[in-house]
């Protein structure tokens, strides 16, 4: 799978490089600038950009401007945005258009290395993987007495499907079966009042728009 | 009559409206003018002492009416200046002697004793000569017997045409020319004595950026040393705790994989809560959304995270000045803070704009009141901050609430 990865730290970036080209990817370019990423994603045409949100010269949300910009030129280009701090207003903006193949993790989760690797290929794959400390948020803050009525091994499944994740992967971390899982989803979905789940990056948006409520 | 002639008639009015009541306050000023001679005699005697304190303070609060008046009829605020009064009685006198302003309230003093009372008997002289004589003049020939005395003994149309006629016109003449000029004028005196000289502003003024500098530095010594002990206490120990662990881990890879793998995972985990440990020091520090996205955004943020519904109207603001935005983020932070601990609201009002040249925030709630500034750190670290701005924090807060905070920073870069 071919990378662009556009990060101005050097040693991150050369150490997110090595991580992903033991892991089988091909990183094609390895840039520090917006117009560098951008001409870099108009050349290579990646599977997949890896960005980091904060890039020069004002080292704010350049990176999620160039995010915007490339989706904009390219909207079935992949990005999985890095961020040393996660704001939900970020990830609804990101997840705003409702499209996946979009990934907002906090910097600090490269380091659960398969859990970064699986996060790649998902949204590489038009998934969606959203940071577990925007969705724990999202949970905690909601005011809604509908999340109440969910039972606690709902509410996990919940926060797994909110960050993105598949029912088999779900499946896994919670050590069910996956028609356990299937279950609960639709339990989930029913409590909720949502449209009943598709099983894709959808399912998640809806998931998201109702906890940003 | 004409607009003219009733705004002129409305002066005079009100001219000698000023000058009587101003003879009331100078009868006043007599004995409280008494009161401190008498005070100060006896202050030998130890009782003289605290019944001085007091007759300056009565002074004083005379002074204070007066000047509300002065303004009031010159259209302007005649300022305070605000002596230090606190100590014992003997203390306060000590400040006061030294302090030249409560000279030149005492010098008001003695020339509002002598002169207010007198200017207001002779306005009314004014006033009464104004209304009757033309009475006399009319009722001279009644059948009352003796002669009325006007000055002279009026017994003849010829004299009761020529004094009082005169005089009364003299007298109208006089209230409605000069009233204004000399009401105008014992205020300009009053205001010359009892406002702050431009010398007592701008020391007062250096006296209060010495004071606000002083907290604003001992915030930033406070706060640099509660960022040095959360890098040290925190990050740092979660780090040597790391070191450790992988210390560990690599003298027993061979001789207890397992243990090794366990060792690890936990210097792993140990990574993982130094940076979280570290992202939440940051945003104590200066949070990434306020200076990425500025305060509106920053604001609205605090407002969705908050545990207590935030009904939050933010207005637009022209970025103001990084110091501002911060302060303005950390009372709204803090604040919020407030409610959720302390009042058992269920509700909260917050308010952001600025208008003109000033950033107004306020935060209301429906909760149970009764906060109170000197109780914790809370509000005492908000008034600083907005102090240290040049702003100004006000706290209303009944028992029972509900409590509303307001604070105002001035955006002048």
């Amino acid at each position: 799978m071919r990378v662009v990865i556009a990060e101005d730290n050097v040693l991150l970036q050369e150490g997110l490089g090595l991580l992903l080209a033991t892991a089988g990817f091909e990183v094609v370019a390895a840039v520090d600038r917006v117009d560098e990423f951008l001409a870099a994603v108009d050349h290579h045409r990646p599977d997949i950009a890896l960005v980091d949100i904060r890039l020069p010269p004002t080292f704010a949300d350049e990176g999620l401007r160039a995010v915007r910009a490339a989706r904009r030129t390219h909207p079935d280009l992949p990005v999985l945005v890095l961020s040393q701090y996660v704001e939900r207003a970020y990830a609804a903006e990101l997840l705003g258009d409702g499209r996946g193949g979009i990934g907002y993790l906090l910097k600090d989760r490269v380091s659960r290395v398969d859990d970064f690797l699986d996060a790649m290929r998902r949204v590489a794959a038009g998934g969606t993987a959203v940071d577990p400390l925007v969705i724990s948020r999202l949970v905690a803050d909601h005011r809604s007495s509908r999340l109440d009525e969910l039972s606690p091994r709902e509410r996990e499944v919940l926060a797994l499907m909110a960050e993105g994740h598949t029912n088999s992967t779900i499946a896994t971390r919670l050590y069910v079966t996956e028609r356990a899982v299937h279950k609960h989803v639709s339990n989930i979905f029913a409590k909720l009042d949502l449209p009943p789940d598709d099983g894709s990056h959808r399912r998640v948006s809806a998931v998201l728009a109702y906890l940003g409520r | 009559m004409t607009t003219s002639g009733t705004g002129t008639i409305r002066r005079a009015g009100q001219a000698t409206a000023y000058l009587l009541r101003g003879g009331v306050t100078g009868v006043t000023a007599v004995g409280a003018l008494l009161l401190l001679v008498v005070a100060a005699a006896l202050c030998p005697v130890l009782i003289g002492v605290p019944l001085l304190a007091r007759a300056v303070r009565g002074g004083r609060s005379l002074a204070a009416g007066e000047r509300r008046r002065a303004g009031l009829l010159l259209g302007e605020v005649v300022p305070r200046h605000d002596l230090e009064s606190s100590g014992s009685s003997f203390a306060q006198l000590r400040t006061l002697t030294r302090d030249p302003a409560a000279w030149r309230d005492l010098a008001w003093l003695v020339l509002h004793a002598v002169t207010a009372a007198p200017l207001a008997v002779c306005w009314l002289a004014l006033w009464v000569c104004a209304v009757l004589a033309p009475f006399v003049t009319m009722l001279w020939w009644a059948p009352s017997g003796a002669p009325i005395d006007f000055f002279v003994p009026i017994d003849s149309w010829s004299r009761a045409s020529a004094v009082p006629l005169p005089v009364a016109a003299g007298s109208a003449a006089l209230l409605i020319v000069a009233g204004p000029v000399v009401a105008s004028a014992q205020a300009r005196v009053c205001r010359a004595l009892l406002a702050p000289s431009a010398r007592d502003r701008l020391t007062a003024r250096v006296e209060q950026l010495s004071s606000t500098r002083a907290a604003a530095l001992d915030a930033h010594a406070l706060e640099l040393r509660r960022i040095e002990r959360d890098l040290h206490d925190g990050i740092q120990a979660h780090l040597v705790a790391v070191a450790i662990k992988l210390g560990l881990a690599q003298r027993q890879r061979r001789a207890d994989p397992d243990a090794a793998d366990n060792l690890v995972e936990g210097a792993h985990a140990g990574v993982e809560h130094a940076l979280t440990t570290l992202r939440e020091v940051v945003r104590t520090i200066y949070p990434p959304i306020l200076a990425d996205r500025g305060l509106a955004e920053a604001v609205r943020t605090l407002a969705a995270e908050s545990p207590v519904p935030v009904r939050a109207s933010i207005g637009a603001l022209a970025r103001p000045p990084a110091a501002v935005e911060s302060a303005a983020y950390f009372v709204v932070a803090e604040a919020l803070t407030n409610v959720v601990k302390h009042s058992g609201a269920t509700e909260i009002t917050l308010s952001l704009d600025q208008g003109g040249d000033r950033l107004v925030v306020e935060v209301s709630d429906n909760g149970c009141g009764g906060a109170d500034p000197s109780a914790g750190t809370g509000l005492a670290g908000m008034t600083d901050r907005a102090a240290a701005l040049d702003g100004r924090m006000t706290l209303r807060s009944p028992a029972g609430g509900p409590t509303t905070v307001r604070v105002e920073l001035p955006c002048v870069s």
